[in-house]
Formats: structure tokens, C-alpha cells, sequence
């Protein structure tokens, strides 16, 4: 069985459908974004005390939070984890952790008595912190922004291919967090940018790149073989030749991401879930914005750059 | 064919060490299994008598990452301003005070050094103050005539002694507290991160990392004075609201100090609050305006333990009149040792000082009899008795604990030595050994489901082509592991999540090779000549795809911490592995299957 054998579809020529596409998907990511006021950030960028409380039987979210809310004198954050037994509350109380532990576990003993729950998981991120930890997050994606850019410059000798990827990636991590911040609060499980969510970037990142390096080597490579073709012709050639593959590897590795993100628990569901998106938008991407910057950049010259 | 015998050889070598690397994971395993069955007494003697081998294989296995073994992670922040402060020993002035203030505020955003940015606002203040007005060293030739730069790397120098100094302090006292396998290590210019693995008790662990052990006796407030000011901090509260009631005006009153403090002005309490209400109440009470009304050298201090519990089980900490001036501190104890108070059995530290120290507390407990001395250890009162009569013989306690734990603790703490600057916790995770157990069977079956459905898919469209590749698949995840174990990394939820990602990015290279071996036979090549022309057309595209994967990775591994570091070398050692065993290890196999034994090769 093979598909794509005979691929000869028209990307290249089709390309401004491609560009109306990402466009107003990136519109929209970026309207959304404006529109939730901001990334909607989790804990580790925002700072702030979490606890995860597993109780023996199921609870209702807003008891709990009631309950608290008369302990902290303000109301904390409270939702699901995953189970209808386990919540995870959120308060930005100054107080020392281990006082707002003994605080809840008393509210939670007298309010539920007969439904004792103990406390799984404690994070606590001051505001000092949280914003070195943005701050390095932010160093993280320009560098390997920067890193990749140079090295498919020092690799294919063109800087429009660098331009290429670089655009590509980045249209693929604005949609993707456009869709975290729209999608937060309407999907059953918690969508906010943690650093977690920073290494999945960074990895559709990496996929994404993956994908686009396969087809420019083809490029590479096909304009050696096919000198007489048209440019565009040959590009359009290269995303053919390489189609199977790409649609193989990424649906590989979608089976194995969506493995992770029913089976990996729920400290994972946000982190496999924005690499469903990414290798979804990553793959696109590839096919039908990187090689058609590339075509775009060349168009003055009729003799591409030695490549 | 030499090749071959070569490849062969290459991969029995990093299977075998890959293999080596592994049984000491796979024997302490299956210890661990050995030692669930055994009895509790049979369990104490098997530990007993294999402790050294049981050790010795601990240091080789696989660590488990907090997030999987449960476990506390803190990072800690030296406190360098309060330590510069300390430092100014010829006097502070205002200008200092805004200074460091100014450096304070801006640290939140700020990721210059924070002894930069005090030494910076210091001279925007004023370009021509010198610095060397309130800094003095003479061991260390910091003189009158210091230019300000070298006071800037003086200070600095200090910062990282304090840190080293504080490492150190912490190292002790989370040995005495008995951890197993601590790791404590500096982060940046003045952070410590401290891990350890399955705690029970975080709130010990807690008080024992952040406490400075600044022990000081001080003296109470005088009561009279003390009530006086009371009244009139209340008063200062006092607000007149007036709303309009059809068309009378009525006049309500409203005082936001007394919604959250319940005054006392008894004895020397100045009243109580709810827990949750103290950084509000201290809000209220640390303005210089309500610092004018307090008795001169008055400041309030919370008791370290809550005074009684309120209603929903609410514990309520009290605030206590003690004097600014500290009378003696904890360099004088030279001996302390948790006890029970003979006559209510509650327990306490006792504690002995020398003979300097033994000397002044005797003179200041005989000029002080009937009224309260307070003993403060880390700016939270922890007992204000009255003294019944001089004590001369040096001997002090610390009551009002809640545990004989909190009394070893304390002596742990205040025997360890003074933290030469107060460590505040600016970053905390804790996970329960339950969650623990529940993300390691996730990540369990995520990886055992992943490469089963990439496997099954790589046979169904490649045949026997995609079995090789799948066998490969396979070694790869030994690699992969060997690796972790040799390069002592550690494995966490993240790093799991980095294996079953590279499960389904490993068939990659493979792909791309079977691709084109199929490309090049539709061409009309041979078999042979398609693997050959497929193998070395490939090689270009998976080299810098995965490259260019490898780079993010190590991007994210130098910006990460904690567990996505583990993310970032799981998916780099993914890659480097599975480049070996998609490359070396298929190609061998697929040559050993055309070349010598003639057989045919399906491909799909």
C-alpha cells in the first residue's frame, strides 16, 4: 500500500487559498487573544498558591468553593482535575502555605465531614519568580527562533528558505496559542500557558521545522536535478515527492500524542493537547505556507540562488 | 561483508552497554519487589544486611523525577538586601533606606543583579555619594577612600559567600532531619534549590529551610503605653460614612482595622486576628503613620503559633508589644535539647548559654522581674513569660511549641548555626506519593500503547520492511533508557511524554528511507540499487531535521528547569538514539536480507 504515489497536486499555484487561510486564522488567534485580555496564564506565569485535593467520593465544585471562599475572605479559584472527585483550587491569599494548608483542611473537615479529602499536590510561584520564569520562557523561544533561522541559513545557503521555516513556525505558534486562549474555559480540561505548555511549543517548534527541512531538502535537491523546470514547478515538484512522508510521520506521531493526551493523566492534557493542534497546524503549514514564502521571496529572480 | 560485521559489532557494543547500564535499574527493581513481600522484622534485617549493595545500586538506577516519586521541590532566595543592609555597618540614612527600597521594588521585574541594582539607584540618587560612607571591612580593605565599584564587588562577593554559607547551613540541617538523598543546589546569583524525595511532613521541611534562627530575648512593651496607643491606632481607623436616606443624611461609622482585628490591650497583647487576615492587618499597622502612634521602640510582633481557634476551625495569631531593642541573641546559646515542661508535660527547648551570655541574662531577667521578656526567633514571638526571678545560671527555654518534632526541629535549626541572611521560599511544589504512583502507570501505559499502535501501523504499511523498522523502534527504547541511566538523568512525567513523543518521531528517519527506496524502485531501479540510491538520498533530510529537533531541544533544556528539563533530554536523547538505530541498525538488517541471504524484501 502506498498513498500519495502519484502525488501532483497544485500547491504552489493554489497558494494565495493557503495565505487566505493562515491569514484569517492568525486574525482570528490574534482577535481572540485581544478579545480574553491577554494569554490566559497558568500558575507558573502568573504566580499565585494551588492545591490539588483528592476527596474520597465526588464533590460539587461549588460547595468547595463557598466553603473557602469564607476562610480566605475571598474567593479562590475552584475546579475539576480530571475526576469529579479531585479539584484544584487557586488563590492568590497572601499567606504562608503551610497556615492556608491547615486553614483548608480544617474548613474541609468541618464543612464535609463525611467526605475527608487530602491534599495531592501543592504549587505556590511568587510574583518574583513567576516573572523569571516568563522571562526565561520568552528567551527560550526567541533563541531557538534565532537558532533555527541560522542554521537553515548555514545549511541552504538561502535566506529566504530561513524566512520560510521562521514564518512558518511562527504561524504555527500564534494559532496554537490563539486556540489555547479561545478554547480555555470552554474545554473540560485547563488550557492556561504553563511552562509545560512552553516545552510543547517548543517542540511543535521542532516538529514543525521537521517537517519543512524535509521538504526544502527536496528543494535542495531538486533543483540540481530538474535545472529546466520552472522555479515554482519545482518547488511544487518537492512538496509532492515528500507528501507521503509527511503525512505518514505526522500521523505517527499524532497517534502517539493522542495516546498521551487520553492516557497521560491529566497533568499532561494541556501539554499533548497543544501538540494535537501544533503538528496539525505544523504539518499544514509545511505543505502550504513555508515552500510558498520561499516561492514568493524568489519571484523577482529568475535564476534562483545557487542552492 | 565486512560492513556488516562491522555494524554488528557497533551495535552488540551499545546494546551491551546500554544493557550494563540498565541491570542495576532492573536489580534494584526487583529488590524493591523482594523486600514488599517480606515481613516488617524479616524487611529490617534485609536492609540491615544489604544495605551496602542496595546503596551502591540506588546510585545507579534511573531516578525518578519529584513529580513521579512525590516529593517536595523549593526554591529559595537569599535575601541579599537585607544582607547589604546588615552589611552597612558605620549607620543607615535615609538615602540607603530609599536606595535599597528602590532596588526592592524593582527586583519583582528586574533580571539585573540585585546588588547592581541597589548600587545603581544608590548613585542615581546622587552621582557623587560614596558608598564607602556606610560600608567598612577592614579584613577585606574596604576602607573611607572604596571607590564605589569596588564596594559593588565587594558586596557581591559577600552575596555569594552568604549563599555558599547558607547551602551549607541547609545542607546540615536537612541531614539531621534525616533525608533520604537531598539535592541541594545554587540557582543563578542568590537561589537555592532544595529537592527531596517523599516527604511526609512538608510543613517541617518548610520551617526548617526558610528559618533564619535569628533567636532573640527581648523586652516587652510597657502595658500602660501600650493600651494608650491601641486606642489611638483604632481611632485612626475611624471613617464617618454619610448616605443619603431620602432626605435625611444619615451618619453610619465604619472601621476597616476592627472588620479584621479584634483589639486586646491586655498584659501585652495588642489583639488578635485570623490567620488569613494577617497580611491584611499588617498592611493596616506597618504605615509610618500608625508607627508615629506606637510607644517609642515599640514594634508589633505575631506570635508563631495561633493563640486559640475561632469559629470553622480558624486559627487566630495574636500581636504582641515587644521592644526594637534585642538584648541578647542566639550566638550566646551553646547548648540546646528538646525537653518536656516538668509540671504540664507540654514540650519545649531547653536551652544553655555561655558565660558571656549566662552573665547578661542574668543581669537583664534581675532587673526585669514580673514583667515579660519575649524570645523571637525569626521575627515571630514564641513565648513571653514573666520572669519570677534571676537567673543566673544562663538557662532559658522555648515554649508554646506544638510537638516534640517542632522542638527537635528548633534545635536542629538554632544548633545548625545563623542563616547570614533570611531565606524566603519563592518557589514550591509538592506532590503526593499517590499522584506520584498514578502519573508513572500513565506514562506506563502511554509508552506500552504508543509504540504498539506505531508498530502495528509501520508492519500494515510497510510489511516486512516496517518490522525491521519496529525491532529498531524497540532497541531504541533500551537506548534510550541506557542513556538516562548512564548520564544519571532523571525521568519525570514530562520526560515520559518526551520518550512516547519520539516514539512516533523515531519511524521518521525510517519513512523517509522506505519512501524513497519505493520512489526510486517506481522509477525502475532495482531493488538493490533503491536501497542503496534510497539509504544515501535520505541521509540529507533526516541529518538536519533531526538537527534542527535536537537544537530546540537543547534550547529548552539551558532555559528550562525541573521537569521539562527532563522533557528536553529525553527528546534529545530520542533523537541521537533513534538516528542510530533507524540508520545503523535497519540498514543492517535489510542488507543482511537482500545482500547475503537473496531474500525478498517487501516494502509496501
Amino acid at each position: 500500500m502506498r498513498i500519495f504515489e502519484t502525488a501532483n497536486y497544485n500547491f504552489i499555484s493554489k497558494r494565495n487559498v493557503g495565505y487566505i487561510i493562515s491569514g484569517t486564522l492568525i486574525a482570528l488567534s490574534i482577535l481572540g487573544i485581544i478579545f480574553k485580555g491577554g494569554l490566559q496564564y497558568g500558575i507558573d506565569f502568573k504566580g499565585g498558591k494551588e492545591f490539588v485535593i483528592e476527596f474520597k467520593s465526588d464533590v460539587v465544585v461549588g460547595d468547595i468553593r463557598s466553603a473557602l471562599t469564607e476562610t480566605f475572605k475571598s474567593q479562590p479559584e475552584v475546579k475539576n482535575y480530571g475526576s469529579n472527585n479531585t479539584v484544584l483550587i487557586r488563590t492568590d491569599v497572601d499567606q504562608d502555605v503551610n497556615t492556608l494548608k491547615t486553614a483548608i483542611n480544617q474548613t474541609l473537615s468541618t464543612k464535609f465531614p463525611d467526605n475527608p479529602g487530602s491534599i495531592e499536590k501543592t504549587d505556590n510561584v511568587t510574583a518574583r519568580f513567576s516573572e523569571d520564569l516568563k522571562w526565561s520562557a520568552l528567551q527560550a523561544i526567541v533563541a531557538s527562533i534565532f537558532t533555527i533561522f541560522f542554521y537553515i541559513l548555514i545549511r541552504f545557503r538561502n535566506w529566504r528558505f530561513s524566512a520560510g521555516a521562521v514564518l512558518a513556525l511562527m504561524h504555527d505558534v500564534v494559532i496554537t496559542l490563539g486556540l489555547f486562549t479561545i478554547l480555555n474555559d470552554i474545554l473540560p480540561f485547563s488550557l492556561t500557558i504553563d511552562q509545560t505548555i512552553i516545552a510543547a511549543f517548543l517542540t511543535i517548534v521542532g516538529y514543525s521545522l521537521n517537517d519543512t527541512v524535509v521538504v526544502f531538502d527536496r528543494i535542495r535537491e531538486n533543483a540540481t536535478v530538474h535545472k529546466s523546470m520552472e522555479y515554482s514547478a519545482m518547488i511544487n515538484r518537492s512538496i509532492n515527492d515528500t507528501l507521503s512522508r509527511t503525512v505518514i510521520t505526522s500521523g505517527t506521531t499524532l497517534f502517539v500524542v493522542a495516546v498521551l493526551f487520553i492516557f497521560g493523566g491529566e497533568v499532561l492534557k494541556g501539554f499533548s493537547f497543544a501538540l494535537i493542534m501544533g503538528i496539525l497546524i505544523g504539518t499544514y503549514s509545511s505543505i502550504f505556507v513555508a515552500s510558498s514564502v520561499v516561492v514568493d521571496l524568489a519571484k523577482n529572480k529568475t535564476n534562483h540562488a545557487k542552492s | 561483508m565486512k560492513g556488516l560485521g562491522n555494524k554488528l559489532f557497533l551495535v552488540i557494543a551499545f546494546l551491551a552497554i546500554a544493557g550494563y547500564y540498565l541491570q542495576f535499574s532492573v536489580r534494584y527493581w526487583l529488590e524493591e519487589r523482594h523486600i514488599a513481600t517480606l515481613e516488617t522484622e524479616a524487611k529490617e534485617t534485609y536492609l540491615r544486611e544489604n544495605n551496602e549493595k542496595l546503596e551502591s545500586l540506588k546510585d545507579n538506577i534511573v531516578n525518578l523525577g519529584l513529580d513521579l516519586q512525590g516529593g517536595m521541590h523549593v526554591t529559595l532566595e537569599l535575601e541579599a538586601l537585607s544582607l547589604v543592609k546588615n552589611l552597612a555597618t558605620e549607620g543607615t540614612d535615609s538615602t540607603l533606606v530609599s536606595s535599597l527600597a528602590s532596588a526592592q521594588s524593582q527586583t519583582i521585574t528586574s533580571d539585573v543583579d540585585v546588588v547592581d541594582l541597589f548600587v545603581d539607584a544608590f548613585e542615581a540618587k546622587d552621582a557623587n555619594a560614596r558608598l564607602s560612607r556606610y560600608f567598612r571591612n577592614d579584613a577585606d580593605n574596604i576602607t573611607r577612600r572604596s571607590t564605589n565599584d569596588e564596594i559593588r564587588q565587594w558586596l557581591k562577593l559577600q552575596r555569594d559567600n552568604a549563599v555558599t554559607r547558607a547551602i551549607e547551613i541547609i545542607r546540615t540541617r536537612v541531614d539531621r532531619f534525616g533525608v533520604n538523598e537531598p539535592s541541594i543546589v545554587k540557582q543563578g546569583a542568590n537561589r537555592v534549590v532544595v529537592e527531596l524525595a517523599g516527604i511526609s511532613d512538608e510543613e517541617r521541611v518548610r520551617n526548617l529551610l526558610k528559618g533564619t534562627a535569628r533567636l532573640e530575648f527581648r523586652l516587652t512593651a510597657d502595658q500602660e503605653d501600650l493600651r494608650t496607643s491601641l486606642e489611638r491606632v483604632i481611632a485612626s481607623f475611624d471613617k464617618e460614612i454619610n448616605t443619603q436616606e431620602g432626605d435625611s443624611t444619615v451618619t453610619s461609622k465604619e472601621n476597616k482595622f476592627l472588620e479584621v482585628f479584634a483589639p486586646q490591650g491586655q498584659s501585652v497583647i495588642f489583639g488578635s486576628a485570623a490567620g488569613p487576615d494577617t497580611a491584611k492587618v499588617n498592611a493596616m499597622i506597618n504605615t509610618s503613620e500608625v508607627k508615629k502612634l506606637l510607644p517609642r521602640d515599640v514594634q508589633l510582633l505575631w506570635t508563631a503559633k495561633p493563640a486559640f481557634n475561632g469559629d470553622n476551625g480558624i486559627p487566630y495569631f495574636q500581636l504582641i508589644g515587644v521592644r526594637e531593642r534585642v538584648e541578647l541573641t542566639g550566638e550566646v546559646i551553646e547548648e540546646a535539647r528538646p525537653t518536656f515542661d516538668q509540671f504540664n508535660n507540654s514540650p519545649e527547648v531547653s536551652m544553655a548559654m555561655n558565660k558571656e551570655g549566662a552573665r547578661k541574662w542574668g543581669r537583664i531577667t534581675g532587673a526585669n522581674i514580673g514583667k515579660p521578656i519575649a524570645i523571637v526567633l525569626d521575627n515571630y514571638v514564641y513565648t513571653y513569660p514573666n520572669v519570677q526571678n534571676k537567673i543566673s545560671d544562663g538557662r532559658s527555654s522555648i515554649t508554646g511549641l506544638s510537638s516534640i518534632k517542632e522542638a527537635e526541629d528548633l534545635v536542629n535549626i538554632l544548633l545548625s548555626g545563623a542563616l547570614p541572611a533570611p531565606l524566603t521560599i519563592v518557589e514550591e511544589r509538592t506532590v503526593g506519593p499517590t499522584l506520584g504512583q498514578q502519573s508513572i502507570e500513565a506514562g506506563y501505559y502511554s509508552v506500552l500503547l504508543g509504540l504498539f499502535i506505531v508498530a502495528i501501523f509501520m508492519i500494515f504499511y510497510y510489511q516486512k520492511s516496517g518490522a525491521i523498522a519496529d525491532l529498531a523502534l524497540i532497541l531504541n527504547i533500551v537506548f534510550i533508557f541506557g542513556v538516562l541511566a548512564a548520564f544519571k538523568a532523571t525521568l519525570t512525567l514530562p520526560g515520559i511524554a518526551g520518550i512516547v513523543l519520539t516514539i512516533g518521531m523515531a519511524v521518521d528517519a525510517n519513512v523517509l528511507i522506505f519512501d524513497r527506496i519505493r520512489e526510486e524502485m517506481f522509477h525502475g531501479k532495482s531493488l538493490l540499487a533503491a536501497i542503496d540510491a534510497g539509504y544515501s538520498n535520505a541521509m540529507s533530510a533526516i541529518f538536519d531535521s533531526n538537527i534542527t529537533t535536537f537544537l530546540t531541544g537543547a534550547i529548552l533544556y539551558s532555559f528550562g528547569v525541573g521537569p521539562i528539563k527532563g522533557f528536553a533530554v529525553t527528546l534529545m536523547a530520542g533523537i541521537v538514539c533513534s538516528l542510530f538505530s533507524a540508520i545503523v541498525i535497519t540498514r543492517m538488517i535489510i542488507d543482511y536480507l537482500v545482500k547475503d541471504k537473496h531474500s525478498k524484501l517487501s516494502i509496501g
